[in-house]
């Protein structure tokens, strides 16, 4: 017994040794909060976004980090809660002393949570909520979006739908914020370029909705020329199927924002229906560069899967970061905040740019029509057609008149 | 607004269909509810989860046997019968010990047990969203007075009867069916004849959850298969266990119908507002009877 203690005591010695021996070495790491939603559907979303970050992190680590720190990062699941969200959060920000927040991927969240870091001047890297308001009119010079928003695919859409002969639409959609945005965006731009274009009805479901065949059975009856779909996330693969058993796709062109994302291709595999008009910010089998070849080899070889585009938003997230802090010069909140406004960098999909005006980032978006590819598992889009970054942003006076109300 | 604007007798009988096969669903997942409510009283939250487990199940159970034909037909069979038999142990372990506890500890158990089912699927199947696909013959759709009809529709259409033909027997024609029943109205009196109601309440408890699963590997091919697809169920299905009569098989089967027509019939005559119908034939109902059209067996 009086041995094993001694050998016992011997190991916590050397280890306590090792453990100081690395913090003299290295300076305090660069501490990042990271509040999401790990549970429940939104996680096929969350964990990727989580998955290309920490990829980023690692590379910049391994290659001395940033400033001469390290960077590591803490994780919260905020499922999907907005008192969830905000009490993490501000637990990030008073007991770990993190010099940043990221996430999440639901907009009140994101929204409560920008709140809170214009408060406590920290900034804020809002990840996959697409909230026009969070760089709108509730922007301030502590809080970025790294992904697009409703408003950018709604002018968006409505330039690559504007250019079909469709005159007669039916709008469809998720009955809440998400869903009206993005269908309200599509729908005022796309009567903006293109007036005699019609709105025959609307039909909306509650979120979750499992089984789409009787929406789409009474939006047949209607003959339309073209159907609007305004459903996100978990949506988009019970619509898609239902699309394919009713024949839906054969008999009316319909646009859907993210139908052809890898996160709702993948999942059906040769079951979804081929010519649906969908537009995705990425796929990792375009643009067809060196670059996005490269990162989606990585994040294969890292976790035996392909890339999506909350992959890749992760990735330049920390990529973001990292050149922020080294164009600051020093771990500082309102020099980072400043640096990083205005800042561009490198990534798998070119040049990226974080706008001065609101902090939101420059994405380009793709539209691109679901077909069958002879050597993959699942569908592919193709036709695309890339929709420059520049085209969809919302003006500088839009911005200003928003967030003066 | 455009109330009622598309609205033909094609599209009229294409949309009662739809909805028809919609039920079938319900019925089949709420007739177990109702079953496991009125015999064992105990107002199983985790149902739903029994039926997300179906679908899981069915998932793995057709992947693993390639995807195909065979694979579904056998995952039709094999994942009810897994979801059964997880009910059996859970029921012998741990609902046994609790019969004899008010109704407010079993929900808390069920509930705790929901909870607990949802974050094991998750560890087991991670967050990903999964499909099935339905088998080649029952893929795509055909045409009713030219309006298209899923084929897999149709399926659900002949397998709704089948399952309230077979419940039918097992309760009016079986000897344990009919003991069961006994055991609903008076439990004590059954016991009392000498019936081991703990083994009765095993059978019931098992078959509610049988029908949960099938409910579920039944659904799989219509739709996403996806953690959260056990809470819009669950509510869905009390509702119609509430309004058909607590406990009440043929309740269910009437709330289920209710259910399921307003629902898709709304969605033809105001698809804007689709959503309140069958909350709002609910709310009807209850009204008028506020214990629900059927006898109840409470």
């Amino acid at each position: 017994m009086k041995k094993l203690s001694w050998v016992v005591l011997c190991a916590v010695l050397i280890a306590g040794l090792a453990m100081t021996g690395t913090y003299v070495q290295a300076a305090d790491p660069i501490k990042i909060g990271i509040v999401d939603s790990y549970s429940g559907p939104p996680s096929t979303y969350t964990n990727d976004v989580r998955d290309g970050f920490k990829l980023a992190v690692d590379k910049i680590n391994a290659k001395g980090g940033v400033l001469g720190r390290q960077i590591t990062f803490i994780t919260r699941d905020d499922k999907f809660k907005v008192d969830l969200g905000l009490s993490a959060a501000k637990e990030l920000i008073m007991r770990e002393k993190v010099d940043l927040l990221v996430g999440t991927i639901n907009s009140a969240v994101a929204l409560a949570v920008s709140d809170l870091a214009k408060k406590e001047k920290i900034p804020f890297l809002v990840t996959y909520s697409k909230s026009a308001n969070i760089t709108g009119a509730k922007g301030h010079p502590y809080v970025f979006s790294m992904n697009e928003n409703t408003e950018m695919v709604g002018k968006g859409a409505a330039a690559a739908l504007a250019k079909l002969p469709y005159v007669n639409y039916w709008i469809a959609g998720d009955d809440y914020e998400y869903g009206h945005a993005i269908a309200e965006g599509v729908w005022s731009n796309l009567k903006k370029l293109k007036p005699d274009v019609k709105l025959l009805g609307e039909s909306w479901w509650k979120v979750g909705e499992p089984d789409f065949t009787p929406y789409i059975t009474s939006i047949l009856a209607a003959k339309p020329d073209a159907v609007i779909v305004a459903t996100g996330g978990a949506g988009c693969v019970p619509f898609l199927k239902a699309a394919k058993a009713t024949g839906f796709n054969e008999r009316v062109p319909f646009f859907m924002h993210t139908a052809t994302e890898l996160s709702t291709l993948r999942p059906l595999g040769q079951e979804a229906p081929e010519g649906v008009m969908g537009t995705a910010n990425y796929y990792f089998y375009y643009p067809d560069t060196p670059e996005n070849k490269a990162f989606a080899e990585e994040f294969k070889k890292a976790y035996g899967r392909q890339p999506s585009f909350g992959s890749v938003i992760g990735w330049f997230t920390a990529d973001f970061i990292a050149k922020a802090y080294e164009k600051a010069g020093k771990v500082d909140p309102e020099k980072f905040a400043q640096a990083l406004s205005g800042l561009t960098i490198d990534s798998p999909i070119g040049k990226l740019t974080v706008r001065a005006v609101d902090n939101q980032v420059v994405l380009p978006l793709f539209m691109g029509k679901t077909k069958k590819a002879p050597d993959s598992d699942f569908l592919i889009a193709t036709d695309i057609v890339t929709i420059p970054g520049e085209q969809t942003m919302p003006s500088a006076e839009d911005i200003k008149k928003a967030r003066e109300k | 607004m455009e109330f009622a604007t598309n609205l033909t007798f094609s599209a009229f009988c294409q949309q009662f269909l739809v909805g028809l096969s919609r039920t079938t669903i319900l019925f089949i997942v709420s007739s177990g509810l109702s079953l496991v409510l009125g015999v064992l009283r105990i107002p199983n939250v985790a149902h739903g989860s029994l039926y997300m487990l179906g679908a899981f199940l069915a998932y793995s159970i057709a992947t693993a046997f390639g995807g195909g034909s065979t694979g579904f037909w056998l995952a039709l069979v094999l994942a009810p019968l897994c979801v059964a038999l997880i009910s059996l142990v859970v029921e012998r372990g741990l609902f046994c010990r609790l019969y004899d506890r008010e109704h407010l500890m079993l929900l808390l158990f069920t509930f705790a047990f929901m909870l607990l089912a949802r974050d094991l699927v998750k560890l087991a199947w991670g967050s990903d969203y999964r499909s099935l696909s339905a088998p080649s013959m029952l893929q795509g759709s055909f045409s009713v007075l030219g309006m298209p009809f899923p084929r897999y529709n149709l399926f659900l259409l002949i397998i709704g009867p089948l399952v309230a033909l077979g419940l039918w027997f097992l309760t009016n024609k079986t000897k344990i069916g009919k003991i069961s029943r006994a055991a609903a109205v008076d439990r004590e009196m059954v016991a009392a004849v000498g019936i081991n109601v703990s083994w009765v309440f095993a059978f019931v408890f098992v078959i509610g959850c049988f029908l949960a699963g099938l409910g579920g590997a039944l659904v799989a091919p219509t739709q996403n298969i996806t953690q959260g697809m056990d809470h819009s169920l669950i509510m869905e299905a009390f509702l119609i266990v509430i309004i058909g009569g607590l406990g009440n098989m043929w309740g269910a089967l009437l709330g289920a119908l209710i259910f399921g027509l307003t629902d898709s019939l709304g969605i033809l005559v105001w698809p804007q507002f689709a959503i309140v119908f069958p909350y709002v034939a609910v709310v009807i109902v209850l009204i008028f009877r506020p214990k629900g059209l059927l006898k109840a067996t409470w």
